[in-house]
């Protein structure tokens, strides 16, 4: 059984598959960490991506073309982002509420909003075929390369931006002044406020790009991973990312590795459910329990660190 | 806060509008034949017709009844968004309450909270619910249809392990490995996977079948991944999903790497998917409402009923079958297609009876299962 289970890890298709399960996790974890760079919380990620991955396929199959659709899922994720905002900022709505409110849109108000537009029930049936997906990219040097360009090369236009994103998100956060001013909202609104930076407009730019990430993690699902949507497809992703940002200190280098982590898991379940006399409750577990191996691990090393941290605090 | 009152309003007035053009119902005048009994059947749709399943195909029977001078009937279609659902329970009531109807038919998972509590107000009315199976017995004036699943299974067994060394066909290679992408873990699922794999290890003895769960009837890219690994890894090339719409990641895996068939289930799936997904479905498993309401007729007719009782109907009452046309007739070669036949045969012979996994206690199915994982 354990060389089965080697067999199937140790090579360049798992890998590949590993990257693939990340991405979407990825873009929504992006999400969360701006939004929690400026303050801000985002809860309605799963929300926003499941109306997002609709729009996405539905603006696709208006216009026939794939880009469209991706700008589309990015602008309504942005829209409904800034809905959250309007609601928390303008109307004082808690927003955690107004989260929730858009994850519930995104169950049920994706259902009616398919029947609306089309007349269709629960997913997108025949409206998409493979043409109005989201390209692939064989990367021209790497690809021939033996297995790194197996694992490398041949993925989805939108899973290179994902961690394109990344670095993006860093040098946003660490080298702009906007990503100063995000930073010094959430972490001390007075003080932002006091040297004339307005709270309000800050945090909905954080929240706004949020919404166009979680878009994008969106139009990954229904125009890539899937071909078109259904509902409950996003299957939780969205709330598996916020956990992601948790674990990753909502750093954007920390929260891919931690996205990497839960699309580990996740590629584990897929393989090991394949192998002779492994219980598929068990199998099940796997991504929770990586879950929960992986919050001891980041509570044990953030207790050392308290602990190194304290002999100082007592001379202060 | 006056732009957000009017878009309020502007929502409800919308939502209101396409409630009302939802509503059509034509009903139907069938001639007179004094020769039988000719009942008047009324089905209350808890969507819309046009679905190519369950609905259309209760619509179905009801259509070749009438014909026959059999019946005179009317379908109401209520919707099926959450707005519609609290019609459902207005409706059921009216047609219960109106005393004109032999029959009234329902069906589907979404409506036996609100048929349980009609008929418990209505005695004398008699109701059929197909494809639910949740207050059995409750009400002595309803019968329940169901479907053998298992049996269902049996056929598609059969079909897959003949079919997966017929390397003659595109896309086959010579290894004897097949794939099962369930929903969840569940009785019901392994009903329709005992049946595979009994049909699937009668065809061949050397077959193998991966097997594996989504755990998740909605998480269509768990269930791609999980088909790209019985592609990849396992060499497997005909896929049946079982998982709702999660069971269409197989199509989609099949599609992608272009290495394997899909087959469907329920209803015929090559009618609903993509174009390009419909092109490597090779059948699909199904349930067959309306031939069941014929049966139900046939029966009523002899003086034989079922009130108050689940009719589980199998193959040998046309309720489960194989779509045989179109692409099973196209690619499959003909030593595939008269296998499965002569199954189907032997199953309404009586030569052949497929036990089912629902309340089995010794739980063969995982025993066979495991057995046959590659």
């Amino acid at each position: 059984m354990t060389n089965d289970l080697l067999l199937l890890i140790f090579n360049a298709d798992f890998l590949f598959s590993l990257i693939r399960i990340t991405a979407p996790i990825l873009f929504a974890a992006l999400g969360a960490v701006i939004a929690e760079k400026a303050g801000v919380v985002n809860i309605g990620l799963e929300g926003i991506m499941m109306i997002s991955a609709l729009f996405g396929v539905m603006f696709a199959y208006w216009t026939q073309l794939w880009w469209v659709g991706v700008l589309g899922a990015l602008v309504v994720g942005v829209l409904l982002a800034l809905m959250i905002g309007f609601f928390a900022f303008e109307l004082k709505t808690n927003i955690i509420l107004a989260g929730i409110a858009v994850n519930m849109l995104g169950a049920g108000g994706t259902i009616f909003l398919l029947s609306m537009l089309t007349g269709m029930k629960g997913n997108t049936g025949a409206l998409v075929t493979r043409e109005l997906l989201i390209p692939t990219i064989n990367i021209p040097l790497i690809k021939s390369i033996p297995v790194l360009g197996q694992v490398l090369s041949g993925h989805a236009v939108l899973t290179y931006l994902a961690f394109l994103f990344v670095w993006l998100m860093w040098v946003l956060l660490y080298k702009t002044p906007l990503g100063l001013n995000i930073r010094a909202v959430g972490e001390n609104p007075d003080a932002a406020t006091s040297i004339g930076v307005s709270v309000q407009k800050i945090q909905y730019i954080a929240i706004a790009l949020s919404g166009a990430m979680a878009g994008l993690g969106g139009a990954f699902m229904s125009m890539y991973y899937s071909q078109g949507w259904n509902s409950g497809m996003v299957a939780g992703r969205g709330f598996i990312a916020l956990a992601a940002t948790a674990m990753g200190r909502g750093e954007p280098v920390g929260t891919m590795l931690s996205s990497l982590l839960f699309g580990l898991a996740q590629a584990l379940r897929t393989k090991v459910s394949g192998i002779q006399g492994v219980s598929s409750y068990l199998v099940s577990v796997i991504p929770y329990l990586v879950t929960i191996i992986g919050l001891v691990a980041y509570a044990i090393s953030i207790k050392n660190k308290l602990k190194k941290r304290s002999p100082a605090s007592k001379g202060a | 806060m006056k732009k957000f009152v009017l878009f309020l309003l502007v929502a409800i007035m919308a939502v209101s509008m396409v409630g009302c053009s939802q509503k059509a119902a034509e009903p139907t005048k069938a001639p007179d034949k004094p020769a039988a009994k000719v009942y008047k059947v009324v089905s209350l749709v808890n969507g819309n017709l046009g679905d190519k399943s369950f609905f259309d195909s209760a619509e179905s029977g009801l259509r070749a009844l009438k014909e026959a001078g059999r019946i005179e009937y009317k379908t109401i279609e209520m919707g099926g968004t959450d707005k519609d659902q609290p019609m459902w329970l207005e409706t059921l009531n009216e047609v219960a309450s109106s005393g004109e109807y032999d029959l009234v038919i329902v069906g589907t998972y979404q409506m036996p909270d609100y048929l349980k509590e009609v008929a418990t107000n209505h005695p004398d009315q008699k109701f059929l619910i197909y494809d639910d199976n949740t207050y059995v017995g409750v009400n002595q004036n309803v019968v329940n249809l169901t479907y053998k699943q298992n049996d269902m299974g049996y056929l598609i067994g059969t079909f897959a392990a003949k079919m997966t060394t017929e390397t003659s066909v595109p896309k086959i290679n010579p290894e004897a490995v097949v794939g099962f992408i369930g929903g969840i873990d569940s009785p019901v699922i392994n009903d329709f996977l005992y049946g595979f794999l009994l049909g699937a290890k009668a065809a061949n003895p050397e077959i193998k079948v991966d097997t594996r769960y989504v755990n998740s009837y909605v998480d269509t890219a768990t269930a791609k991944e999980m088909g790209l690994s019985m592609i990849n890894d396992k060499k497997a090339d005909i896929l049946w999903g079982v998982a709702g719409l999660s069971g269409n990641g197989g199509a989609e895996a099949a599609l992608e790497t272009g290495k394997a068939w899909f087959i469907g289930v329920d209803s015929d799936q090559e009618l609903t998917l993509p174009a390009d997904q419909a092109a490597i479905t090779l059948t699909s498993g199904l349930k067959n409402v309306g031939k069941s309401i014929i049966w139900l007729f046939d029966e009523w007719d002899a003086g034989r009923t079922y009130w108050g009782k689940e009719v589980r109907l199998g193959i040998t009452e046309g309720g489960v079958g194989i779509v045989t046309d179109k692409n099973f007739a196209k690619i499959a070669p003909k030593s595939v297609q008269e296998a499965v036949l002569a199954a189907q045969a032997d199953i309404v012979a009586g030569k052949i009876v497929v036990p089912t996994a629902i309340g089995d206690k010794t739980n063969a199915v995982v025993t066979l299962r495991d057995s046959l994982q590659p």
